[in-house]
């Protein structure tokens, strides 16, 4: 059995890219199971969806421990933690990366195990519209690495899972998906099957009694407030607001009250945008008076 | 008033057979039985009642029921919802044509004050936010009578309950339930008490007339419930609209027409001191206070019907 | 016949459209919104004759639903969790009025916490109600036995409403290929409903759910409605096989995988029990005498089938994705009381597992029936555990501390 585990963000069509994948297996004559994990549904939240594509029906479920391919379709989401990136990833799991750097630069990076692979869907890609691309892309590109999908599965299989949008965007999808098949030619079937668990020798699970313990503490309570200023949502961006000072004009503080995350405040009579927490909505860039405000690529914005 | 589109010009004109079986268990004298048999004998027995938790669920106790037609008891809160899906069934049957028209029923809802009131408001709305062509009868004595008058978010101010048996009685007012089924537009919303038979037979009639939700709301006298003679029944109903307690109104095409203007309004205390429930606004001493402020409320009414 | 890749939701609403469904009051929750939302596009379309209607509430849409089928028309619904307990009132209310039809349950845990995903807290709670119940593993099996539980719920000799269960996210949103049979084939199968006496119809006045006040008649209603869910067992088994007749996929009130020779057996409802079947597989191949028996029909409860599988195993190893608070694990509960005092009873020991959706690891399902075994081998059940890790238990403490809660109350050094 093949499993893939694909990694994204809300609104960069992850789940679309499990089913195009999905779908190209099983028009391949493979038996599928696919399905798209969310925790909450949000554009930029953290999403994974996975594959697993075999001869035999699939029995198994839920989470892919591991996998044997990694499809990052957001490089930023790889310090994350809570992504689970590098979960369950050994010797034989290939890691596909969406990034414009070498695979060497990210296997020093991630120090990982297994052979990483680079691709780029869409060059230019700075429309937030054309990020769902990006999960056509994806999947084209697992598509080819596994080596039993054919383009014309592929190209049906895209067709099938966009059937709701506009000709021209099936269109478009469709030559990205053949671009990102073409970029992987040369590592056509390099994915591996892994191994099944075996009970012969199997690592006993560290159980323990969970003790009681009482209500204040093994209530589900929070007992401060703000606590939610822990969580780092300015990695959501893949846009970043710049403010030009010389063109704010210290209005009411637009920017400020139209955040609809509090992340900009007011310090001496100046706006400052929280990094940490900034989602990269850009509303504060729709509603600046003097349009002080401009959005550069996050990955070219100075830390 | 004689209106020219109506069978009911007088008294003389309503049904004298009655249509709703005798041998239910409700209480001698009840106000709300009274009310229904009367528009039972309109509405005729073409009908299906929905009902939802309440002192006329007891109207159908294994085996017996008082009714030519049909009945379903749901549950408190969603006798509306059972409303719903029974239309929706006929409706699918008659489309069908798996049954002709000749089966067809009207649906009726019948609760107490405490599910229109209340727990019921949420299936309620619903319903009439829906369109649904369903009629809905209140029978409304001012508190959850079946489980033995505790105040319900009917019950008028000051009223003795056995939730609220206080020198002052209830502290709370009456909710706004027509107003509550008008803001929604719905095909026709009227008040009618058995007192008033000949202005309630000719609200049955239009309600019949119309499609859509439809509202008829029957304050009902209770012997058991307000304390008082069962014989007083149709004499307390009387008094409540002379004194103009309860207004006899209809809304209907966004208008809301009155259909019996007390001329010369009897005084509220008149109403009141019939009733046990009211009977510390008198003894020992007389409560000024309440029965004022009662009064002013029904004259601040009066002033901008 | 096509095969197709369907999500679990998917095949719920394909079984609605080939079932006939007349009526479908609808309620949204996650996660069956899918299934309203594929209802309501066909319908819309007219792919789907049907009407469907949005109540305010699910105790409203539970009401609906009943009085639509005691009014004589095939109805569909669905609902989970703190939907279906807010509808609780109205399933013990409905299943009393014997007018049959189909509620889908998509499982999910329970608050508090509240949470997305899946356990079987929800659908274990209207076991008593009178609902029958249907548990799915695959979403083949979803699509199959919403035909089959129209045949059960009509069945004169049954007239109860039946759930159909498939979990949350596991079956709901995830896509497996699907068998769909044709509209012929499937109206072969499942022939129109015929509501008869339990109907609205002018011509014949029938008061129906009414009070009943007096212990002696009260029973005899509640009893009958007993008898009637008992009956379901034969029913199913008889609707189930003629829908291998019909279709090629039989199915029998137990799902037994690999059991006529084993010592040891997992008992498990749901889509997680796949899981079993490979750990099965994996024991096996290491030697292991390892069986997997998984219900499908939990009400009415198969005692005798189950008797017939497990008496004579030396073993189970049943795993409860529920928690009973104060009790344990209901499955356990209910086959200790089918087993107790039968000859050749095997050991039981009691696992909870998998609740909001908490996956279960090969090591874990391996580790498990080796302390079947072992309890086996004794004579003797350790207590019941809760499955939690070591590293479960860091990662929530992590929490603990941004949540702040007082260092020195969590107990550690």
């Amino acid at each position: 059995m093949y499993r893939i585990r694909f990694h994204g963000r809300g609104g960069q069509g992850m789940k679309t890219a499990s089913r195009i994948l999905g779908t190209a297996c099983f028009l391949a004559g493979f038996e599928v199971q696919d399905a798209p994990r969310y925790g909450a549904e949000r554009r930029g939240a953290p999403i994974f969806a996975y594959v697993r594509a075999g001869q035999a029906p699939i029995r198994e479920r839920g989470i892919i421990r591991r996998p044997d391919l990694v499809v990052v379709a957001d490089p930023t989401l790889v310090p994350i933690p809570a992504a689970g990136v590098l979960v369950g990833l050994d010797t034989h799991s290939l890691l596909l990366i969406n990034s414009r750097e070498t695979p060497q630069i990210w296997k020093g990076r991630l120090n990982c195990a297994g052979p990483v692979i680079c691709f780029h869907p869409h060059s230019e890609t700075r429309e937030r519209s054309e990020l769902p691309f990006v999960g056509t892309a994806s999947a084209a590109a697992a598509a080819r690495l596994l080596g039993f999908v054919e383009l014309s599965h592929l190209e049906q299989a895209v067709q099938q899972e966009l059937a709701g949008l506009d000709d021209p965007i099936v269109d478009k999808n469709l030559a990205i998906a053949r671009r990102a098949h073409e970029q992987m030619a040369a590592l056509e079937g390099r994915v591996r099957e892994g191994e099944e668990a075996s009970a012969h020798a199997y690592q006993i699970p560290d159980w323990i009694e969970l003790p009681f313990e009482e209500a204040r503490v093994s209530a589900p309570v929070i007992h401060a407030g703000l606590t939610s200023e822990a969580v780092p949502t300015g990695l959501w961006r893949t846009l970043r607001p710049v403010i030009d000072y010389d063109r704010c004009n210290r209005c009411w503080w637009v920017c400020s009250a139209f955040c609809p995350d509090g992340a900009i405040r007011v310090a001496d009579g100046l706006p400052v945008i929280d990094y940490e927490h900034c989602k990269g909505c850009l509303v504060c860039m729709a509603q600046c008076p003097p349009h002080a405000i401009a959005a550069l690529p996050e990955e070219e914005a100075a830390p | 008033m004689s209106k020219p589109d109506t069978r009911f010009r007088s008294v003389k004109d309503l049904p004298s057979s009655h249509l709703l079986g005798t041998g239910t268990p409700m209480c001698a004298g009840c106000g709300g039985l009274q009310a229904l048999h009367e528009i039972y004998d309109i509405l005729g027995g073409k009908t299906v009642f929905i009902n939802a938790a309440g002192c006329m669920t007891l109207l159908s106790v294994y085996p017996f029921t008082p009714f030519r037609g049909s009945w379903l008891y749901t549950a408190m809160a969603s006798a509306p919802a059972g409303a719903q899906g029974v239309r929706d069934a006929l409706d699918i049957l008659l489309e069908r044509e798996r049954i002709g028209t000749d089966e067809d029923l009207q649906v009726v809802v019948l609760t107490g004050d405490g599910a229109a009131y209340g727990m019921g408001l949420s299936s309620t709305s619903a319903a009439i936010d829906g369109g649904l062509d369903f009629l809905y009868i209140v029978y409304d004595n001012e508190g959850y009578g079946n489980t033995g008058q505790q105040y319900s978010p009917a019950t008028p101010h000051a009223a003795l309950t056995s939730t609220s048996r206080g020198v002052s009685g209830f502290a709370g007012y009456k909710k706004d339930l027509f107003a509550i089924w008008c803001a929604h537009r719905p095909a026709y919303a009227a008040t009618v008490i058995g007192a008033e038979p000949l202005d309630l037979a000719r609200k049955v009639e239009k309600a019949m007339s119309i499609k859509g939700p439809r509202l008829l709301l029957a304050l009902a006298p209770c012997p058991t419930g307000w304390d008082f003679d069962p014989q007083e029944t149709a004499e307390i109903g009387k008094l409540a609209v002379k004194t103009g307690v309860w207004p006899l109104k209809e809304y209907v095409d966004g208008q809301i027409t009155h259909t019996k203007l007390p001329m010369r309004r009897v005084p509220v205390e008149r109403y009141l001191e019939k009733q046990g429930r009211f009977r510390h606004l008198f003894r020992p001493e007389r409560r000024e206070d309440l029965l004022r402020e009662i009064q002013d409320r029904v004259d601040a009414y009066w002033e901008n019907p | 016949m096509t095969r197709q890749l369907i999500t679990g939701n998917g095949a719920a609403a394909w079984g609605a459209r080939l079932a006939r469904a007349d009526y479908v009051p609808a309620f949204p929750i996650t996660p069956q919104t899918e299934i309203i939302e594929t209802l309501a596009a066909w319908i819309e379309r007219a792919e789907m004759p049907g009407r469907l209607v949005t109540l305010e509430s699910e105790h409203s849409m539970l009401t609906a639903a009943g009085a639509a089928a005691a009014t004589g028309v095939r109805v569909f619904t669905a609902t989970s969790s703190q939907g279906l307990l807010y509808a609780m009132e109205m399933l013990y209310t409905v299943a009393g009025w014997r007018a049959p039809f189909v509620l889908v349950n998509v499982s999910r845990g329970l608050a508090t916490p509240l949470t997305l995903e899946p356990d079987h807290n929800d659908v274990l709670a209207a076991r008593d109600c009178g609902f029958l119940q249907i548990h799915c593993a695959t979403c083949q099996e979803v699509l199959d036995n919403l035909l089959i539980a129209y045949r059960l719920a009509e069945d004169q000799r049954v007239r109860l409403p039946v759930i159909v269960n498939l979990d949350g996210f596991y079956l709901s949103f995830t896509r497996e290929p699907v068998d769909l049979p044709e509209p012929e084939e499937v109206d072969a199968f499942l022939p129109p409903f015929e509501a008869r006496d339990i109907a609205f119809r002018a011509s014949m006045p029938e008061s129906q759910a009414v009070a009943v006040l007096g212990g002696s008649p009260y029973s005899y209603f509640r009893y009958e409605s007993h008898l009637a869910a008992l009956n379901g067992l034969g029913v199913y088994e008889t609707a189930g096989a003629a829908f291998g007749e019909h279709f090629g996929r039989a199915y029998a009130p137990l799902d037994c995988y690999r059991c006529e020779d084993a010592e040891i057996c997992y008992l498990m409802i749901g889509s997680f029990a796949t899981k079993a079947r490979v750990a099965v597989d994996s024991l096996r191949a290491a030697g292991q005498a390892v069986g997997l028996v998984r219900p499908r029909l939990l009400r009415p409860f198969p005692g005798e089938p189950l008797r017939k599988a497990l008496l004579g195993k030396r073993g189970v190893a049943v795993i409860d994705q529920n928690l009973s608070f104060g009790m344990g694990g209901v499955l356990h509960a209910e086959l200790a009381s089918a087993l107790y005092g039968q000859p050749q009873a095997p050991v039981l020991t009691s696992f909870v597992a998998g609740l909001g959706g908490r996956d279960i690891a090969p090591e874990e399902l391996f580790e498990i029936a080796r302390i079947a075994r072992e309890a086996a081998d004794n004579g003797v059940a350790p207590p019941p555990r809760l499955l939690y890790t070591e590293d479960e238990l860091r990662e929530l403490r992590t929490l603990q501390t941004l949540a702040r809660v007082e260092r020195n109350e969590l107990g550690e050094a």
